[in-house]
């Protein structure tokens, strides 16, 4: 599960002064449910997501993922989370394989059930055949690929999507959605990112509207539609966006 | 901070970096071929000048040929002087290069010599002061004019029945009591401490940037952030994968030096007989050892500095001042008159310069060498402290 309890970010910036990415964030996100962090680019998802990941380290405020305090153990918070965006590139001069193996043993994994669990995986993820490629010679959809496999190699509880279909064509996105979404169906806690209201109404259990550092509107899809008396999605969230300004 | 963990990201790191082409060449075929290639092309162009010299003549003038005939036919003789017929404009023609110098002869000197040797008679050359062919000429000339002076002398000795022995009472000879490794490494240590720490540093430059702002630039930043290790192992694990490159490429440079001094004996020998050459393995090991902690220094610091940049171009024109702020303690070495003594041991990379001249040449000042171990050791501390800080800093590593 994750639970985040009124996260703040505050960035000091040169030309801005002090920039609140993220202001007072609280949500909880069950076992088994996919919750989806909607907003517009810059509102604070991925700054919300890297706190979440402890790559970036909360001003205030704080969260739990899988039981542990992303302030207080950070070490142990990353070893339960599999953390995928856009920005979470390969190592281009290793192999898929390679790749994959190096981020089994930052877990701590022994060999003999890495190189099963990898099996597994390049099997299932129909890998195989570009095992032994060099990931910077891969496709995109290959990448994709391997990106999937070095998240969950050490088979995490907490799974963090950061906008991970952002740039990627029809049939690449409709892989990672599939992956998601078999997240999910595996009782895995899943969180993600997106700006696209399409993926969202097909994903989430739970939305929460993000905009300028705060969450402003929070619920299943059909809570939102009747508290805003609105059917689509983009229409709810321009009216909670609006309703700021 | 887990060793294990450690030993996983130092073999990906280093595995990492012997598959990237810009590393391979700085640190590894750059120190093999250097010392090669500036022997060979030091010794071919001396040797191309040697020859020319030989081979080029110096057009000259005698004003007053017909005053000293047997002055002319020895000037003749020499080879490298083309006498021209004499003309007025000589010192024109000095100025303009056309002619390297000319020799005025008094008048009637060889019969004035004879008739009265105790006048005072004098020899005039002119030339063109700094340029390099007209003194070379003047140097010619002199020679000449010396010998045929000596002959005059030696003859007027004879004439009077006495040896011209008499004008040598004794002589005074030279003779070297340095080992061939002393005077080898004499010349050597003058320039060989500054390549070695230049390509210290350059070893570590490429795969510092690398592992830093090649991370940032690639994207795999975030990606090896989200990962279970801590801040110190992956600081560790790129520190030690630069430190391996730049000591990989000191230990190659030696070598190389070694095998080229060797090697390149015989062409040395060409150029001056006198020198013998030797290597001594305990100043190079000495050498090696003195450049750990420097080598320390370097890498902490080019991570430091690189992991600041956004990317690989950036990190370049970041590490462009280092590389000066290296270079100018680097050629200590050069100068000459610059000793070592207890405070300068404390000037980082200067005091590895100047202790390396010494310990080629064969002096081991144990008391400075220990001196300048510990201190570079305390730099080294203070500049891993210092990469381990940046990378502790999320507006260093996600500087956008």
């Amino acid at each position: 599960m994750i639970e985040a309890q009124q996260l703040r970010k505050v960035f000091r910036d040169k030309k801005r002064g002090e920039v609140r990415a993220v202001d007072g964030v609280s949500f909880y996100c069950k076992p088994g449910q996919i919750y989806g962090l909607l907003g517009a680019n810059g509102a604070g998802k991925t700054t919300t997501l890297r706190m979440l990941a402890t790559i970036l380290q909360p001003t205030d405020g704080t969260a739990k993922v899988a039981g542990h305090d992303v302030v207080q153990e950070p070490d142990q918070v990353r070893t339960k989370v599999g953390f995928l965006s856009t920005a979470t590139a390969l190592y281009g001069r290793l192999t898929a394989r390679e790749m994959v193996e190096y981020f089994g043993r930052l877990n701590g994994m022994e060999n003999g059930k890495l190189r099963q669990r990898i099996d597994e995986i390049f099997t299932r993820l129909e890998m195989n055949e570009f095992r032994d490629r060099r990931c910077e010679k891969l496709s995109t959809g290959m990448k994709q690929k391997v990106s999937i496999a070095r998240t969950i190699v050490h088979d995490p509880p907490v799974m963090i999507f950061d906008e991970p279909t952002v740039g990627l064509d029809v049939m690449t996105a409709r892989t990672i959605v599939q992956f998601v979404r078999e997240c999910r169906d595996r009782g895995k806690t899943v969180i993600f990112s997106t700006h696209v209201m399409s993926e969202a109404e097909k994903l989430c259990d739970n939305i929460g509207i993000i905009h300028n550092g705060k969450l402003l509107a929070e619920g299943t899809l059909a809570e939102l539609r009747g508290r805003f008396g609105l059917e689509d999605l983009e229409d709810i969230f321009v009216k909670v966006v609006e309703g700021t300004e | 901070m887990n060793g294990r963990t450690l030993a996983v990201i130092y073999r990906k790191e280093l595995l990492d970096t012997l598959r990237d082409r810009r590393t391979l060449i700085s640190s590894i075929l750059v120190p093999l071929l250097l010392f090669p290639l500036l022997t060979l092309g030091f010794g071919a162009l001396a040797i191309f000048l040697a020859v020319k010299v030989t081979r080029d003549t110096a057009p000259i003038m005698i004003l007053g040929e017909k005053n000293a005939p047997q002055l002319v036919r020895k000037l003749n003789k020499e080879r490298t002087l083309e006498v021209l017929v004499p003309a007025p404009d000589y010192a024109k023609r000095i100025n303009d290069k056309t002619l390297r110098a000319a020799v005025e002869v008094p008048e009637n000197l060889e019969e004035r010599l004879r008739t009265n040797p105790e006048e005072n008679l004098q020899v005039v050359v002119y030339y063109f002061e700094g340029e390099l062919r007209s003194q070379a000429a003047v140097r010619t000339i002199e020679k000449v004019v010396r010998e045929y002076r000596d002959e005059i002398v030696e003859s007027r000795f004879h004439e009077r029945g006495l040896s011209p022995d008499l004008l040598k009472p004794f002589v005074a000879e030279r003779k070297n009591v340095a080992s061939a490794e002393k005077v080898t490494g004499n010349i050597l240590g003058l320039i060989l401490p500054y390549f070695i720490i230049i390509l210290c540093l350059t070893g570590a430059l490429y795969p510092a940037i690398d592992l830093t702002a090649g991370e940032k630039e690639r994207g795999t930043i975030e990606t090896i952030l989200a990962s279970p290790i801590s801040r110190a192992e992956l600081v560790g694990g790129k520190f030690l994968v630069v430190l391996t490159a730049a000591l990989v490429t000191t230990a190659l440079s030696i070598l190389s030096l070694a095998v080229t001094v060797l090697g390149g004996a015989g062409l040395l020998q060409q150029i001056s007989s006198k020198l013998v050459v030797a290597v001594s393995g305990k100043a190079a090991a000495a050498v090696f050892f003195l450049i750990l902690p420097l080598a320390f220094v370097f890498s902490a610091v080019l991570l430091a500095v690189a992991l600041a940049a956004r990317n690989y171009r950036e990190a370049q024109t970041y590490t462009m001042p280092l590389m000066f702020v290296v270079i100018l303690p680097a050629m200590a070495s050069f100068l000459p008159g610059v000793e070592l003594n207890a405070r300068l041991a404390l000037v980082p990379i200067l005091n590895i310069s100047l202790v390396a001249k010494e310990i080629f040449a064969g002096n081991y000042p144990w008391p400075l060498i220990g001196l300048i171990f510990g201190s570079t050791c305390v730099y080294a501390v203070i500049a891993l402290f210092f990469a381990y800080r940046q990378f502790q800093k999320e507006a260093v590593l996600f500087r956008t």
